[in-house]
């Protein structure tokens, strides 16, 4: 001991006070109050309008906005509120499975959060959009899960205008977005260059119309006709880009794995890339390879199943086609929602894959993005309940 | 029925070391987790070409293999450690503080800062002996004080550690004072009171010095893949011990029997687990605000008793330059208004008045964590009300936003840094962020305030009369170890060693 500590004129006193400290404590504990402990707290309640979970949801109208695109409107059971251009996934029982898809909120924030409704404009396309328009009814009810996904303005870091690209059904964040410019909740101009076959493949264009202020503008570009001067026909080209766009603006993109690659090529001859530009995943589909079938050993909590699955089709699918109740959320490889443990096997993975080190490490991978190339023995989250 | 000797409610830092505890001890152990993935916070996630750290800043008291820190040996235990890549931090911080003019950056190694010290305020030199004199008789006194379970003789204590039961009692504060800290100096050495969450007036003393101690004596780590690389490890070295780890699935309620102690757990769907033991890492709010029926009277007023702690706001960002090109000097900066701790505490209630940061340059201790060319950088505050429950959900993005904008303009004023036109990926936490993931009530990171009557301490005096509910035991951040990684890591130890012990006696 280097020296001696000492606070109070006499040591002794340091030690009593020392003595005090659980008669102190104990005090403290019988001055408080008896009353009930809260059973939540206001901000672990605002977390839940932001992020809800699953909810079940009443459809309640079913608009045909072109003969392939649908907008659903569902009556929500738990409050919500979200950025526009979020998704959510929607989920039905077909056919005794449950099965899930993320689409885009066509609908406003406001109008999830005053008015208990949420919108998902869906374009017939896959198998569970053709099921939808097929089946879906009124007074149906389906899973409705959390508000998901990136692809929203961020006024710290995006330019003040936003020119928007939309192809075919990617108009659905965008609507969104331009209805809560106008409601006030987002603040940014945005400038829409919408991208459709023909004239009367563009959905929302009298809403569109509408809503054209000094914040937002919508140029329709048909690339199947030739029109009046109110369209701009061909693809959405660099060209057009700078018709419309001021001298700095972001770019955010929304539309089918053909409009990127297009898009990326006339970005890029413009000097614009990085941080400027913003591009919606799209969900992984099936892979062009030789049908082979393999087994995979599933395990969810202390349950084994055993699924056949298809070399085309992801894991996760195989799992869901088993009836399987399984993590997902953006079907895309980005969220991480479905992150399960490898056991053993072989796997390819489609691009957007975004697993973090320490997964590739320890033998984790993302059953929405991955392909079996064997038989495979994997760990899975359960679905959520 | 399932049955198993003990549940881990949580697989947060806490749980997820008491699960390896509990299996080491022989126990059959399920830990349940409601998120898909381990660690609470202690996780990473990806935006863009980024992985982002999610919580950990530095890691304390770990060390290095000729050095090894208390929170290396327990790794080493639990046998984890190699399954972990470490790399050291660089520098233990830079301090800048606008009322007081003070911008220092200190070095690790007890003699270096105390140099360091020195050049900054001359004849600072004594009183940094004394303090580190003092924090190393409270280090061997605790680690006396373990080694007999908490059962200690007073006439060894006293008769080899006066010192410790001399100044233990006190706040940082008086003890500085009382050994004559110069002004400067202490302002300068109470940099990390924000990794605590009480001002210098009300954090004990032992607690705060012995933390300085092991950050100057044995630097501080970061596992190379974020902190989800040490979450990952301890889940699958629960599984190579044959422990059961179930994700989304939530716990709600604990079954509790005539004795009031644990017989059982049930889940979100409903299922009924069988256990007498049950070690939850969240909070006694949580767990006996609505996971057990018909509480004791005597548990409510301790719970009500205590009082949150600092609610966590963080900023990710991945720039789109290097942080050389960008004038990023170092790892951790300490961004305050003022050194004097209790008035920045009161700025801290509002988030009007809030502009204290806390900020990591990773890239600063591991360069390639990035890719080339670019680097991140994670900004925490805390706030020490419930302000965040009076923001609406509509105005909540302009609120995050408006933070954020408060935080980089900060940053650059402080340090001359031009960070804002180089974001390329941006993500922010708020307390609803974390009361989402973790549960915690009003989004709080930082567990129960060490307040003086309710800090380290008293919290260890009490650990045995803490325990009323038989087969119930807490780890994690609001437990007898308080917040941070090492306390939480080491209340897992404690608690999971504890129940082991309970199971033995009790079946």
């Amino acid at each position: 001991m280097a020296f001696k500590f000492k606070k109070q004129l006499f040591g002794f006193m340091d030690l009593l006070r020392f003595k005090k400290l659980v008669p102190n404590r104990r005090a403290a504990f019988d001055a408080a109050s008896s009353a009930p402990l809260p059973k939540t707290f206001k901000v672990n309640e605002t977390a839940k309008i932001l992020h809800p979970g699953n909810q079940t949801a009443k459809l309640v109208e079913i608009v045909k906005e072109t003969a392939d695109t649908k907008t659903y409107t569902f009556e929500l059971s738990k409050k919500m509120f979200f950025r526009a251009g979020q998704y959510v996934e929607v989920s039905a029982n077909v056919d005794g499975s449950l099965v899930n898809r993320p689409y885009a909120i066509s609908s406003s924030p406001l109008t999830a959060l005053k008015e208990g409704k949420l919108s998902v404009t869906v374009k017939k396309a896959g198998f569970f959009s053709n099921w939808l328009f097929d089946n879906a009814n009124v007074g149906d009810e389906m899973i409705i899960g959390d508000p998901s996904g990136q692809f929203h303005y961020e006024a710290i870091k995006d330019e003040e205008v936003v020119v928007g690209i939309a192809g075919g059904s990617g108009i659905t964040p965008f609507y969104s977005m331009a209805k809560a410019i106008s409601e006030g909740v987002e603040d940014f101009k945005l400038i829409l260059l919408y991208g459709a076959k023909t004239e009367k493949d563009i959905a929302f264009k009298e809403q569109l119309d509408s809503l054209v202020s000094d914040k937002f503008k919508v140029v329709y570009v048909l690339s199947d006709e030739k029109k009046n001067d109110k369209y701009e026909s061909g693809f959405i080209t660099k060209e057009l880009i700078a018709k419309y766009a001021p001298e700095k603006f972001t770019v955010m993109a929304c539309g089918p794995q053909a409009m990127y690659a297009f898009l990326d090529k006339q970005l890029s001859s413009m000097g614009i890339g990085g941080k400027r530009v913003k591009k919606e995943a799209n969900c992984v589909s099936a892979r062009d390879v030789k049908k082979a079938e393999y087994n995979i050993t599933v395990h969810i909590r202390d349950n084994v199943y055993t699924v056949k699955a298809d070399s085309r089709e992801t894991v996760l699918v195989a799992m869901e086609r088993a009836g399987l109740k399984v993590p997902s959320k953006c079907r895309a490889g980005g969220c991480g929602f479905c992150h399960s443990k490898l056991v053993s096997g072989k796997f390819s993975i489609a691009g957007a894959d975004k697993r973090r080190l320490a997964d590739l490490k320890f033998g984790y991978i993302h059953p929405c993005c991955s392909y079996p190339d064997s038989d495979m023995e994997i760990i899975v989250p359960a679905g959520l309940e | 029925m399932k049955k198993y000797d003990a549940v881990v409610i949580g697989g947060g830092n806490g749980g997820l070391v008491a699960a390896i505890r509990l299996l080491q001890g022989g126990a059959k152990t399920l830990l349940v987790e409601k998120h898909n993935i381990p660690g609470g916070f202690a996780t990473s996630f990806r935006r863009g070409r980024f992985e982002f750290e999610a919580s950990l800043h530095e890691l304390n008291d770990f060390g290095t293999a000729d050095n090894a820190g208390d929170v290396r040996v327990l790794f080493d235990e639990l046998g984890v450690t190699d399954k972990v890549e470490w790399l050291q931090i660089p520098e233990a911080y830079r301090v800048i503080a606008r009322e007081e003019k003070i911008d220092a950056t200190m070095p690790f190694g007890k003699q270096a800062f105390i140099d360091k010290m020195e050049s900054y305020v001359p004849g600072s030199r004594k009183s940094m002996e004394k303090f580190f004199a003092l924090a190393e008789e409270i280090r061997d006194a605790q680690a006396y004080s373990n080694s007999v379970n908490g059962k200690t003789d007073q006439k060894v204590m006293l008769d080899k550690y006066a010192n410790f039961v001399k100044c233990g009692s006190y706040s940082v504060n008086e003890v500085l004072d009382a050994i004559k800290m110069p002004k400067k100096t202490k302002d300068i050495l109470n940099a990390y009171w924000c990794y605590l969450g009480a001002h210098c007036d009300d954090l004990s003393f032992l607690h705060y010095a012995s933390m300085v101690l092991r950050y100057v004596t044995k630097g501080a780590a970061m596992p190379k893949s974020r902190s989800h690389e040490i979450s990952l490890a301890m889940v699958e070295r629960i599984r190579e011990l044959g422990g059961d780890v179930w994700f989304n699935t939530e716990a709600v309620k604990i079954i509790t029997g005539k004795d009031g102690g644990v017989e059982g757990v049930v889940l979100k769907n409903g299922e009924e687990i069988k256990t007498r033991h049950v070690i939850a890492n969240c909070s006694p709010h949580i767990v006996y605000g609505r996971m057990i029926d018909n509480v004791d009277e005597r548990i409510i007023k301790e719970t009500n008793a205590r009082k949150f702690a600092g609610r966590g706001f963080t900023m990710f960002l991945g720039l789109n330059k290097s942080a050389d090109e960008l004038g990023i000097e170092n790892h951790n900066y300490f961004l305050y208004d003022t050194m004097d701790t209790v008035k920045q505490y009161d700025l801290m209630k509002k988030i009007e008045s809030n502009s204290v940061q806390a900020t990591v340059c990773l890239n600063r201790a591991y360069p390639d964590c990035s890719p080339a060319g670019t680097c991140m950088m994670y900004f925490t505050t805390l706030y020490m009300t419930d302000d965040w429950a009076n923001v609406k959900p509509e105005d909540y993005f302009k609120v995050k936003d408006f933070v954020a904008n408060k935080m980089i303009e900060r940053f650059e004023q402080d340090t001359g840094c031009n960070i804002r036109d180089s974001i390329e990926e941006i993500s922010v936490a708020t307390p609803m962020t974390y009361a989402r993931y973790c549960g915690h009530p009003e989004g709080g990171i930082y567990g129960y305030e060490s307040q003086y009557w309710d800090g380290l301490m008293p919290r260890l005096l009490m650990m045995a009369e803490d325990h009323k509910t038989r087969g119930l035991r807490f780890a994690g951040g609001f437990s007898m170890r308080l917040s941070g990684y090492s306390s939480a890591y080491f209340s897992g130890d404690i608690t999971g060693r504890q129940t082991v012990g309970d199971i033995k006696r009790e079946g």
